[in-house]
């Protein structure tokens, strides 16, 4: 089971012992603020780093390391988890096991990722500009092709204005005019003082020990976190928007209706779980009210789902519709939402949703990116309830529960991007 | 069944082909919950046309998909309700070449692939139940035509072939769907849907035995003749269109480039020319290769840029796509790249390093059930053991692969596809 060591006074190991894998992970989270003052800075940052170090000063230097060790991969990671965003590095290697005899993975891997972390290319103290100045250009080009994708589009619109004073409408990569006005030495100066300050959370899942995963990690460990922050405190929605439902044009031939509803209902409130139920029996699956209802039985959309974000009891609907469905799917999604907090869930319903939720839980132990996951978030929230006691948890909900979940609903924003009239 | 243990990938295959002429696969798991199965048919979106007991047959382009999403309804019954009783859950999707149809689950292993071989064996359409799903399939295509991604891959296709059958998107166009019936959707079961055109694989904790048991009694005993699949006329050497451009409410111009290769062969050489083939593909301009970091850095090609090779339902290409300023810019550097490697040849120690990242990579991917089983059914298919990877990296020299860019990497076999961004967004109010 996971063994939690705390490395230095600042960072934490979790190491969970498998030796079924043929790949092993580690991801290095450093644990900030989830504020707009932060978020463009700390998008820049993992990227900047992958660009070079004083022993691998170029991609194509990183790359062939990665190679020579087996295609270990390292990418950067960028979480938003409540009020807390989380900046890092995520790697996942070979066992050593599968190396040629006498070769390692796992100690130059770490030492790989050490040197990544902590020793940038440096130019006159600074960051090397040319990779500063074509990362953002990267970072502003992908907070613009947010634009490509309509569905997520749609959902992003929405709930900035839902969340509009909340820590969850400052765009996890921040702005295109944050970005811009990054400079070597600011981005500089905020990597040491997150280096410093940020508390940071290492997840392990291998067949290594937890003594050996510690003592590799100890030269990385040791130099971060000097002077730990305090980190805000996870807190449901403040919610100061006016309830608003509006739109866009765009030439696309398919519109995009998005809903968002507000519930006292968080990952704090001892009906999280029951939350979760009723998100898979009104929305999520392929056996959810929504999906048999707008889809199948009146064939009103090719996709109608929803989502529940714990951290801040929002509950979404997105679906995608012809301009002229518009007030039909509307009605629908909202009908099928009143049925469900009159207790109109069948016990086929009821156990379709229960199971695929277990059915999830019970498969994360099986995938080290699904453990990383799953504990990597968990304790960020202040949860510690283990997998075991989720799935009971879970067996445990009834269908009057499922309904009062769902009678706490409030809708509050609808945002549609329809098509321009041809 | 045949146990077959591969000594270097620590795991066992067993495989049996019953008298109706099904391929099992089972790739024992002890010690995981996770359980999945995958049943899947030889016949894909571009088997529109075929001969079957000397009748030929010509059916409407994206008939494989509208089957595979018709295939869920039985009599009276809602599989998709029975899988999610079960836990399980189902689904599945048509690609160029294949249909399959799978399932996860961690209980209830056995009832769930009694159900999937039943549904999947069992075609049921009414006139009703047809018509309904066509304004659902519609959406989907209209969803596809409104994403860049998709559109540049389409039309890169559409580029390099000038006949086959990949030149139509997989989901067919709405106009080819409003032509499909019941019928088509009975005479394409009977032409692809019986099990000596199929495989069933499934990886996790089961016993391979009682797997082959329940597939026997399931499925029909007989033997049938197989459908003969016509792919038109043989392909030209070169590609159609070099460029093809087109505008879209995007925010940044992205392309789709690809190389025509000649169609791959059956067999284990198929396995060997495709890694010949990614080989290539890394080597030219993968991230590793000095190509990548030039076009990186002079801002030509950001993070979104990817590529590799592309081998199946008898078309091979080396393909690459992403974000760019300047794909034309970006297209040329690679051909320049090309005849350099060419005529100079490509750096060993390089070379080296990326079959060694390679072998890696897959070893590490058999971490994942999905994947594993899928690879495992796809080589199948193509008549070669995907567990074979280690030893054909041994055998892969640096001259093939220098060929392999030499021969295929021109610009008469290039064609790319381009999607512009167009005016701004009005907002309403």
């Amino acid at each position: 089971m996971i063994q939690t060591i705390n490395l230095t006074p600042g960072v934490v190991l979790r190491h969970y012992p498998d030796h079924r894998f043929k790949t092993a992970i580690l991801s290095v989270q450093l644990l900030r603020p989830m504020c707009r003052e932060e978020a463009a800075l700390n998008a820049l940052l993992s990227s900047v780093l992958l660009r070079g170090c004083k022993n691998y000063p170029d991609m194509r230097a990183i790359t062939a390391r990665q190679d020579e060790l087996y295609g270990v991969s390292v990418s950067p990671l960028l979480r938003r988890v409540g009020n807390i965003q989380t900046v890092g590095l995520f790697c996942g290697f070979l066992e050593d096991r599968f190396a040629l005899p006498g070769e390692q993975i796992m100690a130059p891997a770490f030492e790989l990722l050490r040197q990544l972390l902590l020793e940038p290319k440096t130019v006159e103290g600074c960051f090397d500009p040319e990779f500063v100045e074509s990362e953002k250009r990267n970072l502003i080009a992908d907070i613009e092709s947010e634009l490509n994708d309509k569905r997520s589009y749609a959902a992003t619109q929405m709930l900035r204005h839902l969340c509009d004073g909340d820590s969850f409408a400052v765009p996890i990569r921040g702005t295109v005019e944050d970005v811009r006005a990054i400079t070597p030495r600011s981005l500089y100066e905020h990597y040491q003082k997150i280096l410093r300050t940020s508390p940071a959370e290492i997840f392990y899942v291998g067949s290594a020990s937890a003594e050996e995963t510690a003592r590799c990690l100890m030269p990385l460990a040791n130099a971060l976190a000097a002077e730990p922050m305090a980190l805000p405190e996870q807190t449901t929605l403040n919610l100061t928007a006016p309830e608003r439902e509006f739109s866009e044009t765009m030439d696309i031939n398919q519109g995009k209706l998005s809903m968002g509803f507000v519930t006292p209902v968080d990952y704090w409130h001892p009906d999280y779980i029951a939350m979760q139920v009723f998100n898979a029996v009104y929305g999520a699956g392929m056996t959810s009210k929504l999906f048999m209802n707008v889809r199948e039985k009146l064939s009103l959309c090719y996709y109608a789902g929803s989502g529940y974000y714990g951290s801040k009891g929002i509950v979404t609907v997105s679906s995608g519709i012809d301009e002229c469905n518009y007030e039909t799917a509307k009605a629908e999604i909202l009908r099928q939402l009143q049925l469900t907090a009159d207790g109109q869930i069948t016990d086929a319903e009821l156990s379709a949703a229960k199971s695929a939720i277990i059915s999830g839980l019970r498969s994360v132990p099986d995938s080290p990116r699904a453990l990383e996951g799953f504990y990597g978030t968990l304790y960020l929230c202040g949860r510690t309830d283990d997998l075991r006691e989720r799935i009971e948890a879970v067996e445990r909900v009834t269908a009057e529960d499922v309904a009062r979940c769902a009678g706490t609903l409030k809708l509050h924003t609808v945002f549609f991007l329809k098509g321009e009239a041809k | 069944m045949k146990k077959t243990y591969y000594p270097r990938l620590d795991e066992t295959l067993c495989s049996t082909v019953l008298p109706n002429g099904l391929t099992v696969l089972v790739l024992p798991k002890p010690g995981f919950t996770r359980k999945i199965a995958y049943f899947v048919t030889n016949y894909g979106s571009v088997h529109t046309a075929f001969t079957m007991d000397g009748k030929h047959y010509t059916t409407p382009a994206g008939v494989a998909h509208y089957l595979e999403h018709k295939m869920f309804d039985l009599p009276g019954r809602d599989v998709t309700e029975e899988f999610a009783a079960l836990g399980a859950s189902p689904n599945a999707f048509t690609s160029y070449g294949m249909t399959a149809y799978y399932f996860s689950c961690t209980d209830n292993f056995t009832p769930a692939l009694r159900l999937l071989l039943e549904f999947v064996s069992t075609p049921y359409f009414t006139e009703e139940s047809v018509e309904k799903e066509r304004g659902i399939i519609a959406q989907e295509i209209l969803m596809y035509a409104d994403s860049a991604d998709s559109v540049v891959v389409e039309e890169m296709n559409r580029g390099l072939y000038a006949h086959h059958p990949v030149r139509v998107p997989i989901a067919g166009t709405v106009e080819s769907i409003q032509d499909i019936t019941p019928q088509t959707l009975y005479d394409c079961h009977r032409a692809f849907y019986h099990p000596a055109n199929m495989v069933l694989c499934v990886v996790g904790d089961v016993d391979p035995g009682e797997v082959a048991a329940i597939a026997e009694e399931l499925l029909p005993r007989e033997r049938h003749s197989v459908a003969v699949p016509d792919y038109g006329p043989a392909e030209p050497e070169n590609a159609v269109t070099a460029v093809s451009r087109q505008e879209m409410d995007v925010a940044m111009t992205t392309f789709q480039l690809a190389f025509k290769c000649p169609a791959p062969p059956t067999g284990p050489e198929f396995a060997r020319q495709e890694l010949v083939a990614a080989l290539a593909a890394e080597m030219l301009f993968g991230q590793s290769s000095q190509l990548y970091q030039w076009l990186y850095e002079d801002g030509f090609i950001d993070s979104s840029f990817g590529g590799g090779e592309e081998f199946g339902a008898g078309t091979a290409i080396l393909t690459c796509g992403g974000d760019s300023r300047d794909p034309e810019e970006v297209r040329n550097c690679i051909l320049n790249e090309a005849k350099y490697l060419a005529e100079n040849g490509l750096d060993q120690a390089a070379f080296d390093r990326v079959k060694r990242s390679f072998l890696g990579i897959r070893f590490k991917n058999l971490t994942s059930f999905d994947g594993t089983c899928f690879r495992l059914v796809a080589y199948h298919m193509e008549g070669c053991d995907f567990f074979d990877f280690p030893k054909l990296f041994e055998s892969v020299t640096i001259d093939e692969v220098r060929q392999y860019i030499a021969d295929n990497v021109r610009p008469e076999t290039c064609s790319l596809a381009i999607v512009d961004p167009r005016g701004k967004l009005k907002v309403d109010n």
